[in-house]
């Protein structure tokens, strides 16, 4: 039997470690905080040590960084799962209390038991969750096509009701800021769409000049997009990243605990 | 004048409401016809995959929900009636939680129905769902079956001869996510950044501002952006596939075409909306001061 040098230091650093640190933080309280700062001080440190090892025991197929990778995949699911168990206590919690709102709590437990129900079904009796071999729906695909999707479309093209309404009301030029992005945002608005073009459908002599008009609101949108729009975001992302990496620094070195959720004196 | 404005400005927004809803559904229902120009990026996107060779393989991830389907459907239909039509075979995925599976689903069943050649595991197959976006793209850069180890419908992927000399990412030409929210963006740091893959995104209207970025710092091949990039695409389809110029311009079914006429009407409201109430605005201030 070979060796698994990763493997083995996987379990010791992920399996062993938390179990003591359990044991222990039963017995003395103070160290209840010390092993989650240590996993994840390993963590985070392991996929960042792999990049400047290239050993199989860190980096290969099999070796440590990419075993973690696949365990992050599970614990995803299991955040899945936390969450079920937050919405369930959090509804049921409101039903049991009568407090206002319960009744909409009561249909979107009855959604989510029925439709996980659903979904637990089609796994368990091997018919999945997608349509059946003669092209019918599963249960749980006839709900997400005719009640899930419908719904959420529903609700997120109300937003172009608010956004229109909005628009007459609240989007004027108060200040020079203002004034720039009200100018910038009718360019764009304008330059996206073929409106020029339509607007001169029904007048047939100024269709070319509205058709070479259009092209230089496309141009001038393009512009807008590329240059001040890309200047913007690529700062955005950098300042964001810089601010990931750092907040990642103080994870891994355990300046930053507030992910442990202990209150004071813990 | 000015009193009319004001009477307009104070109108009951059920008003605007019922006015938003025929200048969109008007334009879907009888379609306009307006014209789409093409911009520099959806044309690279284009370019890119009418230069790939039959029998390459390509990623196709939907990674977006209902809420934005009417946009990011027809960009990923019309990639799929593109690979199929070039005989480039396609592996489909869905990291949304929030019903990308049954878009995925969908999709695949409307599009492989107009191309009867094309077999299931042979040109193209459905991975189906996997939570944990990030880990899965890391994932996929080393090993596809760790990732996913069966199609949607629980087969093991080695049943299938597409999978065949596929082992990670690096094997395809081509990752094409058409995506809403942050899922896109991990598609660009996690897998062309790291592992070097090329990808192509196809993002809401909303999105696409931040993906600029990426493409101007070459990290993207090329992005169609919202429902004009969708149509953007649909009229490059169109040229360079005769075939399929029919299909985009029969009155059946949805298309981005049809929902940028929609569009068009309803920037032209709204920026009417706009420039009324900055006249409004204007006249109230210009009266205030004069008092």
């Amino acid at each position: 039997m070979n060796f698994d040098l990763g493997r083995v230091t996987l379990v010791a650093l992920f399996a062993i470690v938390p179990i003591v640190g359990i044991a222990l933080g039963m017995r003395a309280p103070a160290l209840r905080s010390k092993i989650p700062v240590l996993v994840a001080f390993f963590a985070g440190l392991i996929p960042i040590v792999s990049l400047y090892i290239p050993k199989d025991f860190m980096s290969g197929d099999s070796g440590m960084s990419p075993r973690l990778d696949q365990w992050l995949i599970i614990v995803a699911a299991f955040a899945l799962l936390l969450g079920i168990t937050n919405v369930l206590s959090v509804n049921n919690r409101k039903i049991n209390r009568r407090e206002p709102g319960w009744p909409y709590a009561v249909v979107l437990l009855t959604g989510l038991l029925v439709t996980g129900g659903l979904g637990i079904y089609g796994a368990i009796s091997k018919q999945g969750i997608g349509l059946l071999p003669d092209g019918s729906s599963t249960p749980f695909n006839w709900i997400t096509v005719y009640v899930f999707q419908s719904l959420q479309s529903t609700i997120f093209a109300l937003l172009a009701f608010f956004m229109a309404s909005a628009a007459v009301r609240a989007f004027r030029a108060r200040n020079t800021e203002a004034t720039i992005l009200l100018i910038a945002g009718g360019i764009v608005m304008a330059g996206r769409v073929p409106l020029l073009e339509f607007l001169a459908a029904p007048f047939p002599p100024l269709q070319p000049s509205a058709a070479a008009a259009s092209q230089g609101l496309g141009k001038a949108t393009e512009w807008i997009m590329n240059i001040p729009n890309g200047a913007a975001q690529s700062g955005i992302i950098i300042g964001a990243a810089l601010g990931g990496a750092s907040m990642a620094i103080r994870v891994i070195l355990g300046i930053e605990r507030g992910y442990l959720g202990l209150g004071k004196g813990d | 004048m000015p009193g009319l404005l004001h009477r307009f400005l104070a109108l009951d927004r059920r008003w605007i409401f019922l006015l938003v809803l025929l200048s969109v559904a008007g334009p879907i229902i009888f379609p306009v016809g307006l014209p789409v120009t093409v911009t520099e990026s959806t044309q690279k996107s284009f370019d890119y995959i009418e230069a790939l060779k039959p029998g390459d393989i390509v990623w196709l991830s939907f990674d977006y929900g209902p809420s934005s389907a009417p946009e990011n459907d027809p960009m990923a239909e019309a990639f799929l009636r593109q690979c199929l039509l070039k005989k480039v075979r396609v592996v489909v995925t869905a990291l949304y939680p929030l019903g990308g599976l049954g878009l995925a689903n969908q999709c695949l069943a409307r599009i492989t129905a107009e191309y009867p050649d094309a077999k299931y595991g042979v040109d193209y197959i459905n991975l189906g769902y996997k939570d944990g976006a990030t880990a899965v793209m890391r994932r996929l850069g080393d090993d596809i079956s760790a990732a996913f180890p069966t199609d949607v419908s629980g087969r093991p992927l080695s049943e299938f001869p597409i999978m065949r000399g596929l082992k990670s990412i690096r094997d395809v030409k081509l990752v094409f996510t058409a995506a809403t929210g942050l899922i896109g963006e991990y598609w660009i740091t996690q897998v062309h950044s790291q592992i070097g893959t090329p990808v192509i995104i196809g993002p809401t209207a909303v999105s696409a501002p931040k993906y600029y970025a990426f493409i101007n710092s070459g990290q993207l091949v090329g992005m169609l952006g919202g429902m004009k990039g969708a149509a953007e695409y649909e009229l490059l389809l169109s040229r360079g596939h005769p075939e399929l110029a029919s299909l985009y311009r029969s009155t059946k079914g949805f298309t981005a075409t049809k929902g940028m006429d929609g569009q068009t009407v309803l920037h032209g409201f709204i920026l009417l909306f706009i420039v009324l109430g900055n006249i409004a605005f204007f006249q109230e201030r210009a009266k205030k001061a004069r008092a």
